[in-house]
């Protein structure tokens, strides 16, 4: 006989960024097929689902709405920052966990949520310390405007300046926006080494796209020469992107038959695979535990092992660079497993030390 | 110059939050009225109504410059970053806007009153700092019309400590700073040496 669990699932299905949250659902919903499934597994899961169809004011109640009316105490969802941000007073009223399995900009470490994607330490500054030697210091930096597109820009200047480099534009789009002209003008004006690209949903494919079309009038601007660098595009997205996608480069902790061949290409994209893993490391620590569904996330990680760190609720995982072509992403480099550091207190930095004035 | 409003009372001021609708601004608002001010919300831009306000508190998540009526830095009134996200570049941010305290939320049913006193009296020695800097930097520039001055009157046959001693009586005489008399004495020299030249030609 099974033990009955109630989970909650608070993904928006429609909206700016749907492709994604279809992606991360799709994840979870696997992962409790498969826990349902396995006649071994003592646990049977419930999911109650919650649809907050895009807008971020709708997932604080929606969150809290799981909480009061069923017996889960843990959700997995929210795809972007600033909704995840608004669950959080819903779950510490009531004693939930969230989680979240996004790439995000790091600095949280919530005592209520489970960080089951990347921070920056295992996205962006892989991404650079790789890009600058091979491409060059000359960067143009895009991004949506709020706080994702802000704060990996603000840390990717910062990095790229310790490096000796320059930043050559900084240009923001508001969410959904899809004038591209002024980014691309300027990326033809200044011939950087590489574009960051920071855009989110629609600003992004159409960002995407106009920079193919650059490409095919000028050379300089292929993926051989200045590329685009993503953290947080996956394969869910190819479908709006085509051709648009081709040399793409992005760091995440999977790719679809992506990672030195060990890999069979299970899941669609690392939102898929770290909702997955977020569900199964759930099952992990409720199983033969009854009555764990309650516990405060504090006491339930306590001495519980795997791959979920008691002290930032972040996770370790596989930092992999890789380029799309032919339309799916072939490992360039594998960089091991990191640690998440949200608050980058410890990152190693081989930038020399400026100077100190003595007086 | 903006009325002050004492520490001991903040009963009448007028509070502005810069905040999208959301349970924050609620929670903010009842808080506020509590402590008896008096409150008004807007979003995206405080506007020019917002001049009147005794204490800004602003949304630092989704904040930009363009949403302030003055330059960053320049509040000519305490200001209170609302912070959601602690990221970095959000709170370098709130700095340059002229965060003067800062409230985390969700808001809930406490800090808003300790973040009111700490926001004015930051305020307060900015600005007292600002005024003492500005009257120093005075000074330090009237260091060359000091030298001048005192070289004029010991150029009447005073040694330089007596001539000095002149210069600090006139200011005395004329209620006017050390500086400012200085100024006046070269002025008048100035004036009277060309004079001089007019009679001469």
């Amino acid at each position: 006989m099974k033990r009955r669990i109630d989970i909650g699932l608070l993904y928006s299905r429609s909206g700016s960024y749907k492709l994604i949250a279809d992606a991360s659902r799709a994840g979870a919903l696997a992962a409790i097929a498969q826990i349902n499934a396995d006649a071994n597994h003592p646990l049977h899961f419930v999911a109650t689902e919650r649809d907050p169809a895009g807008n971020a004011d709708a997932y604080g109640p929606l969150c809290e709405e799981i909480l009061r009316e069923t017996s889960a105490r843990h959700i997995v969802g929210c795809v972007t920052s600033l909704s995840r941000k608004e669950v959080i007073p819903s779950l510490e009223k009531l004693g939930g966990t969230l989680w979240y399995a996004l790439p995000y900009e790091g600095f949280e470490a919530s005592d209520h949520v489970v960080y089951t994607h990347a921070c920056p330490n295992q996205h962006l500054l892989p991404l650079l310390d790789w890009a600058i030697p091979a491409h060059g210091v000359r960067a143009y930096l895009t991004g949506s405007n709020y706080i994702w597109g802000w704060e990996i820009n603000r840390l990717a200047r910062a990095t790229i300046a310790a490096a000796g480099g320059v930043v050559l534009g900084e240009r923001y789009l508001p969410i959904g926006a899809e004038d591209v002209g002024r980014m691309i003008d300027e990326i033809r004006a200044t011939r950087p080494d590489f574009v960051l690209n920071s855009l989110v949903g629609a600003s992004s494919y159409a960002f995407l796209h106009a920079y193919r079309a650059l490409g095919l009038t000028d050379p300089h601007f292929r993926a051989d020469r200045c590329p685009v660098l993503s953290c947080n595009l996956t394969e869910c997205e190819f479908p709006p992107l085509g051709e648009a996608a081709e040399g793409l480069i992005a760091a995440g902790p999977y790719f679809h038959g992506g990672a030195n061949g060990s890999d069979t290409g299970r899941f669609g994209s690392s939102h898929e695979a770290a909702s997955h893993a977020a569900v199964m490391e759930l099952a992990r620590l409720l199983a033969n535990k009854p009555g764990a569904e309650t516990l405060p996330l504090a006491q339930l990680l306590a001495k519980a092992g795997g791959p979920v760190d008691p002290g930032t609720h972040h996770t370790t995982q596989p930092v992999i660079i890789a380029q799309v072509r032919g339309g799916a992403f072939h490992v360039i480099q594998h960089r091991g497993q990191l640690a998440g550091d949200p608050f980058l207190s410890r990152v190693q930095t081989s930038a020399p030390q400026p100077l100190r004035v003595v007086s | 110059m903006k009325r002050q409003v004492r520490i001991q009372n903040l009963g009448g001021a007028r509070a502005t939050i810069l905040h999208r609708p959301h349970p924050t601004v609620q929670a903010l608002t009842r808080q506020l009225i509590a402590i008896g001010l008096v409150v008004d919300v807007v979003w995206p831009e405080l506007g020019p109504h917002a001049l009147a306000a005794d204490f800004i508190f602003f949304d630092a998540d989704m904040g930009y410059d363009a949403q302030f009526p003055w330059a960053a830095g320049a509040a000519p009134m305490p200001m209170i970053a609302l912070i959601g996200s602690e990221a970095p570049g959000r709170i370098e941010w709130s700095l340059q806007i002229g965060a003067h305290a800062q409230l985390l939320k969700p808001v809930g049913g406490s800090g808003t009153y300790s973040a009111l006193l700490i926001a004015r009296d930051g305020f307060d020695r900015q600005r007292a700092l600002a005024a003492e800097i500005a009257d120093l930097r005075r000074r330090l520039d009237a260091r060359q019309t000091v030298v001048q001055a005192v070289a004029l009157l010991a150029s009447m046959g005073k040694s330089e400590a007596e001539a000095y001693g002149q210069l600090r009586q006139m200011a005395m005489a004329w209620r006017i700073s050390f500086e400012d008399a200085a100024l006046r004495v070269v002025a008048q020299h100035t004036s009277g040496g060309s004079d001089d030249q007019r009679s001469r030609g």
